[in-house]
């Protein structure tokens, strides 16, 4: 009995985040922090849960409706991406949305870049090239600081021609 | 001695780190045991052939086929791995007639891991 009001107790706390399904953000780096989202049952669940699972089902289905066809695996599994199908979706739109979610977590990249070794070097170019990528898409404000480059460069020619360098005058000695 | 499942899961693995590409499809229960699985290679295709889309198609085909005696309604779907069989494979699901309730990626990703071959 006790595990199973403790299982109750557990499904309850764990319903308020799950309706909303959490989507991949959009930066590479937190994707290990999307990943670790339903993760949070610890070991020492899991026991109880296979044991009791047929009595967990008719608990869950009084306290919370939706949970009884859920499936009591989605809070050990780790995932990047999910997307819940509705009935009579068409396929199409099905695969657009995966397809967009992936884009949108950056897998596919993920894994590419980590089949081979990557050394420093490499690892730089890349960051520099995200980096621009993400800075051109947010910040077309810094085109206002480079006008102010050009002046200061064209001053300093100026300064420079004033220089002489032009043969003096005067008869040299030799 | 259990209930029966209602609902199965799809997992679809591509092995993308191997010299050869291959589809591998299990079909568990709701609590993780394996009910029965099919792959690229047990439809019959060798070598660079099994790293394509149709053999994914084919392979997903013989998983589901094997397993809609036993009952299966709903799936839930997890990909494994990158490539283009995954969107295959998604279709061909779909195809079957199988209602999906989720379609989930879990590609293992490492919180920086080992040290992996130089580049070639």
């Amino acid at each position: 009995m006790a595990t199973s009001l403790s299982l109750s107790n557990f499904f309850s706390f764990l319903l308020p985040p799950n309706p909303s399904p959490p989507k991949a953000p959009p930066a590479l780096n937190s994707i290990s922090l999307s990943s670790q989202k339903p993760k949070n049952a610890p070991l020492s669940w899991s026991a109880p849960e296979d044991q009791s699972s047929s009595l967990s089902t008719e608990l869950s289905s009084v306290i919370s409706p939706s949970l009884a066809n859920a499936n009591t695996l989605f809070f050990k599994s780790a995932y990047n991406i999910q997307v819940i199908v509705d009935d009579n979706e068409p396929e199409e739109r099905l695969l657009n949305r995966f397809r967009r979610e992936v884009m949108k977590a950056g897998v596919i990249q993920e894994c590419k870049r980590r089949r081979f070794f990557e050394n420093k070097q490499d690892e730089k170019k890349r960051k520099s090239r995200e980096a621009a990528k993400r800075n051109r898409r947010r910040r077309p404000q810094a085109r206002f600081s480079q006008p102010n480059k050009q002046e200061v460069s064209t001053k300093k020619r100026d300064e420079d021609d004033e220089d002489n360098w032009d043969m003096p005058n005067e008869a040299l000695p030799y | 001695m259990l209930e029966p499942p209602l609902s199965c899961q799809l997992s679809i693995t591509r092995k993308s780190a191997l010299s050869f590409n291959n589809t591998i499809v299990t079909v568990t229960d709701v609590w993780g045991r394996v009910v029965s699985w099919s792959s690229a290679s047990t439809c019959g295709f060798k070598g660079t052939r099994k790293g394509t889309p149709l053999a994914a198609q084919t392979a997903v085909g013989n998983a589901i086929r094997a397993v809609v005696d036993q009952c299966m309604q709903r799936a839930e779907v997890m990909i494994k791995g990158p490539g283009l069989e995954r969107d295959a494979a998604l279709r061909a699901i779909r195809r079957s007639g199988i209602l999906l309730s989720f379609v989930r990626d879990v590609t293992p990703m490492p919180h920086n891991g080992y040290r992996h071959p130089k580049k070639t």
